[in-house]
């Protein structure tokens, strides 16, 4: 059995459980599959132990599309048509994984209350519906064959739009439709480009004579257009093609529009300004986990994305559009962070402040540096448990004051002093305190953006407005800290108990990850990640000085 | 009249034996039709007795297609001499597939009128004489190799339609739907009569061969072919009025609106597929003769007549749909711009590669068949919903999960297939579409890729408002209820084909592109009768 197989579809085996299972034992069937899974996924942390030390070239490998655990089986096959049931992990899916199954374990513990919600009809559809997204979710991150990807990227939708929609707020209705709307926009790109590259790969090969040699597997030769993504990444021959300014997609050149396809496609999960007006309408509707999901492990897709698809499979287009994107995500820092400063509602600032830390991910992924990469890959994972913590933070109090108005709280932390702490960690992980998680990433990216500097001159002001724009996150954080927890104890919150042991559980292993990351980014995450992010980067940046070589000029229309 | 058939030796090449029973199934709906004016005379006409009369009719039609089917092997048809029905109709993969998935479909239908309308309809045998009558002429329509076989195939549809949309005569909104659907079925008949008879005064024969050959013939020499083109956009009228393209679909909505459910769901799908079909054949049977060399001048005007002409049914389809109360009205808004997928399919098999058209060919049945089950579904749903509401307004729909999930669930499995998400079959038909439009290369191909992926996002808006309803929205005032058993299988059976086929999109396409490319060994390897057309002019001339 393999191991990935039985991480992705555990949670869907616990998924048709809680369907038959008696229905006060549905949280219990939930909890424990999600636990298993998290537990399975665990078992592939020996893979890429010591990926630090002399022995990170026999875990990642000498160039990009080293895999493990990998599992091929064909599934649509046809004469020049191969789609297949393609899973695999590298440095770049593997810590995503983990924290997929750790955030949804959490966020299912922290749907125990289910039965004293607003709406707490249909617990067996909760559960279901819940398990359903998760391996939706680990689907995403292993699959690497396209079409996979784009399905497991689908059957995620429905059932975040059902759990945003049947048990959200009182404006679940619309935010729900928002998010599906948003999303599907984004796929439709997706499903063009999944189309074309295909074809086009299969044009790439018949022009170099019908039979190419694999890019990254021994031996094998590819007879047509293939769905591989690490295929369409490595070989030399369908990346020459892709890459050629003479290759057209309705006139344009075929890069530059695929990539910017893709790109918006998974921007718009990210989000990115201006795509992004989705994510807050979606957050603060969406009940606690749900939100615990959503910022956590779904954000992350669009940064995995850009990863996996855009940067390898189309360098050249990386480097045409590098000025726009790092801009936007400039500009996205800057806007979330003056968005999160002018909420009055607590959920909605944390939303907001998710737009800020991933403008951090993409302005380190569009400059193409190795701290811009590590830095993006380390800034995702430390918001995947920072964000999950400050929205369960406003779930424990929404669930006691039944309001979020920010102005209304106060000196909550003499109220509930154990919740205060949690609070305290939680939030400055997120302001990006020295010696927390958030600021690991946040310095890698900048760091990354100054190294930039000697290929990409605009880097440099860039990066010194980036700098400058934490100034913004710790206003807005420190404000909040100060208007919530600090100041007098207020009467209507005083009899509120402390969090409970079940809260404290999921609140103490965030604040643990939260710090151990910030003091230990190396063993904790940059060993597991940079083997496979520095070879991609060294694959793309080889690309890219192939094109610049053969002078081919940039721009749209070729 | 030799030339009328585009055959010489008529009586040689008659083998009767073969020939009845090639077409047996229609044979068999005939009899069946028969037996169903008898059983009142006989037995009496309770709808219990005609409602086995025409299982069994169905029953039978649906064996002896299978029997066919098993004969028709990928060249059994083709030879010049051998042509069963002296080519006016052909018997391949393609028309006898279509008959058994058309006997599947009208079983489903008969199941739903049984369960709705026949509780308070007392008129069960000519209900079912209609919908089987307009069922031979789908068969007819999918089997036409000759022009004038086309007309009176879709006259045989179109006929018990009219009719049948018009059932009940207490509802007035029924009559005049009757009547607007009759008229604008007349004109395009009419037309496209007229544009046979053009056909016949140029070409002189009525053979879908002969008049691409005579085509082939006019433009390699260099000869005006305009007013062929304008005889058959003529002809192209009456199909497309069965597809209902835009701008032929303006007899849609109030046919659709003021038919029984039942019929909506019999019109919006089985006559859409077997246009369709038709259409596929036509283009597929032009193409075939025309020589690579021409094609640049005849061809790919053509295709892009068609691609745009889908484009903007897709379009005008979907948006049609978007304000509908109504939710059979939004359904048969949902399948004109189905049609449109399936047109834009295509529109590819004009493009010269053989692959190309194989693809656009197994493309488009492939979704014919996913489109069947999951309107079949979520008519059926809309249905008996309708019914127990007494309205097919949409808050009808409000709180279903809740009041009864056995029709939700298929409902938004039928929907989610609609929109084309996976992991439904609705995904894996557009799948296979944007392939083959893809798989063309050209600027034409690339442009609908987009187009119908725009549609996609289109439409997901509408019918999330129907999932909105049944999952989201719930006013707690409408009661739990439960459906008739036989429907609820129906509906279910109908959800869980749409994920199987998903699941084994593999072995699907693979069955799929074998009856395509039986088709086309029809087509290419019949000889051109040049020479027999001589032959016959000598003979006459003596």
């Amino acid at each position: 059995m393999n191991l990935l197989t039985a991480i992705v579809f555990l949670p869907m085996l616990g998924a048709v459980a809680c369907l038959v299972v008696p229905k006060n034992l549905v949280r219990q069937v939930a909890v424990l599959s999600s636990a298993a899974t998290l537990g399975l996924s665990l078992w592939l942390f020996p893979t890429f132990l010591g990926g630090g030390g002399s022995d990170a070239t026999a875990i990642f490998g000498t160039s990009y599309g080293t895999l493990h655990h990998v599992i091929r089986l064909p599934w649509i096959m046809g004469d020049s048509f191969s789609i297949e049931f393609f899973l695999g992990v590298d440095g770049l899916a593997f810590p995503l994984v983990v924290l997929t199954t750790l955030v949804s374990f959490l966020a299912c513990l922290a749907s125990w209350n289910f039965n004293s919600w607003k709406v707490n009809k249909g617990i067996r559809a909760y559960f279901f519906l819940f398990l359903l997204l998760e391996t939706g979710m680990l689907g995403v991150f292993v699959a690497l064959d396209f079409f996979l990807f784009y399905i497991f990227w689908e059957v995620m939708l429905l059932p975040m739009y059902f759990l945003i929609g049947v048990w959200g707020g009182e404006r679940k209705e619309y935010a729900a439709i928002k998010f599906f709307l948003f999303t599907l926009a984004g796929s439709v790109l997706m499903l063009v480009a999944l189309v074309a590259m295909f074809f086009y790969s299969g044009d790439a090969i018949a022009a170099a004579g019908g039979s190419v040699a694999s890019g990254y597997l021994e031996g094998v030769m590819l007879q047509h257009g293939t769905f591989d993504l690490i295929e369409l990444a490595t070989c030399p021959t369908i990346q020459s093609y892709f890459a050629s300014g003479s290759t057209l997609f309705l006139g344009m050149k075929f890069a530059t529009v695929m990539f910017m396809f893709l790109f918006i496609g998974f921007a718009i999960k990210l989000p990115i300004f201006p795509f992004h007006t989705w994510l807050p309408d979606a957050h603060v509707q969406a009940p606690t986990p749900v939100s615990m999901i959503l910022a956590g492990v779904l954000l992350k897709m669009g940064g995995y994305g850009f990863l996996r698809l855009c940067y390898p499979i189309f360098p050249t287009g990386g480097e045409v559009w590098a000025y726009v994107l790092a801009c936007v995500g400039v500009i996205s820092i800057i806007y979330g962070g003056l968005c999160a400063l002018a909420q009055t509602d607590f959920k909605r600032l944390v939303a907001y402040s998710s737009v800020s830390h991933m403008g951090f991910v993409l302005l380190g992924i569009a400059v193409m540096t190795k701290a811009g990469f590590q830095g993006a890959m380390f800034q995702m994972i430390a918001h995947g448990i920072s964000s999950p913590m400050c929205f369960f933070l406003v779930g424990v109090i929404y669930d006691r004051a039944h309001h979020r108005e920010i102005n209304r709280f106060g000196g909550l932390w003499l109220t509930m002093p154990r919740y205060g702490t949690m609070a305290t960690i939680g939030f400055f992980a997120s302001l990006g305190l020295p010696g927390m998680c958030g600021f690991i990433g946040e310095v890698w990216v900048l760091l990354g953006t100054f190294d930039a500097g000697a290929k990409y001159p605009w880097a440099y002001p860039l990066a010194i407005i980036a700098a400058a724009s934490v100034i913004l996150t710790a206003a807005y954080i420190l404000w909040l800290i100060r208007r919530v927890y600090l100041g007098k104890e207020r009467e209507e919150y005083k009899g509120y108990l402390d969090v409970s042991g079940r809260e404290t559980f999921i609140l103490a292993s965030l604040a643990v990850l939260c710090i151990a990351l910030g003091i230990f980014p190396t063993q904790t995450v940059f060993n597991f990640t940079n083997g496979t992010l520095d070879l991609m980067l060294q694959q793309v940046t080889n690309a890219i000085a192939m094109v610049s070589q053969s002078a081919v000029s940039g721009g749209l229309i070729g | 009249m030799n030339s009328l058939l585009g055959q010489t030796n008529l009586w040689e090449a008659f083998d009767v034996g073969r020939d009845l029973f090639l077409f047996s199934p229609m044979i068999a709906m005939v009899c069946t039709m028969l037996l169903i004016v008898a059983c009142p005379i006989v037995i009496g006409r309770g709808t219990r007795t005609i409602s086995v009369a025409a299982s069994f009719g169905i029953a039978v039609t649906f064996f002896l297609a299978w029997r066919v089917m098993g004969t028709v092997g990928d060249a059994a048809v083709s030879g010049f001499s051998a042509e069963p029905f002296l080519g006016l109709l052909v018997a391949d993969k393609l028309s006898v597939g279509f008959q058994l998935l058309l006997m599947v479909f009208l079983a489903g239908v008969s199941l739903l009128w049984l369960m709705g309308s026949a509780r308070t309809e007392r008129n069960a045998p000519e209900f079912f004489i209609l919908l089987i009558g307009s069922a031979l002429g789908m068969s007819l329509m999918v089997s036409s190799a000759n022009l004038l076989t086309m007309v009176i195939a879709i006259e045989m549809a179109s006929i018990p339609s009219y009719a049948i949309v018009g059932f009940d005569k207490r509802d007035r909104v029924g009559a005049e739907a009757s009547l607007k659907y009759m008229i604008f079925g007349a004109v395009c008949a009419a037309i496209m009569l007229y544009g046979t008879s053009l056909v016949y005064g140029l070409v002189g024969s009525l053979s879908m061969t002969e008049i691409a050959a005579f085509t082939v013939a006019q433009m390699s020499g260099g000869a005006n072919v305009t007013l062929l083109g304008v005889a058959l956009s003529c002809v192209f009228v009456g199909i497309a009025f069965k597809i209902s393209a835009v701008p032929f679909h303006f007899w849609c909505p109030d046919a659709f609106q003021g038919a029984k459910i039942e019929v909506t769901t019999w019109l919006s799908v089985a006559s859409k597929a077997a246009g369709l079909v038709m259409l596929a054949r036509f283009m597929s049977m032009m193409c075939a003769a025309v020589p690579s060399e021409l094609n640049m001048n005849l061809l790919t005007p053509l295709a892009w007549v068609i691609g745009v002409l889908a484009a903007v049914t897709a379009t005008v389809g979907n948006f049609a749909a978007y304000k509908q109360q109504s939710v059979k009205r939004m359904l048969a808004y949902s399948s004109i711009a189905h049609a449109g997928y399936m047109m834009m399919a295509t529109a590819v098999f004009i493009h010269p590669s053989a692959s190309g058209a194989g693809a656009g060919m197994s493309a488009m049945l492939m979704y014919i068949v996913i489109y069947m089950f999951m309107n079949l579904c979520a008519f059926g749903v809309t249905a008996m919903v309708s019914w127990e509401a007494g309205t097919d307004d949409i808050e009808g729909f409000n709180g279903l999960i809740r009041r009864s999930p056995l029709l939700a669930v298929p409902m938004v499995i039928a929907l989610m297939s609609l929109i084309g998400m996976p992991p439904m079959a609705g995904f894996i038909g557009k799948w296979w579409i944007l392939v083959a439009l893809g798989q063309t290369g050209t600027l034409l191909g690339w442009s609908l890729v987009v187009v119908a992926s725009v549609n996609t996002l289109i439409s997901l808006y509408y019918y999330m408002r129907i999932v909105v309803q049944m999952g989201i929205r719930d006013s707690g005032r409408r009661p739990a209820f439960s459906s008739p058993l036989s429907g609820l299988a129906l509906v279910n059976v109908c959800a869980v084909v749409l994920l199987v086929l998903f699941f084994a999109a593999g072995p699907f396409k693979e069955r799929v592109a074998g009856f395509s490319t039986s088709l086309y060994s029809v087509t290419v390897t019949s000889p051109v009768s040049h020479e027999s057309l001589a032959v016959a002019d000598q003979e006459a001339g003596q």
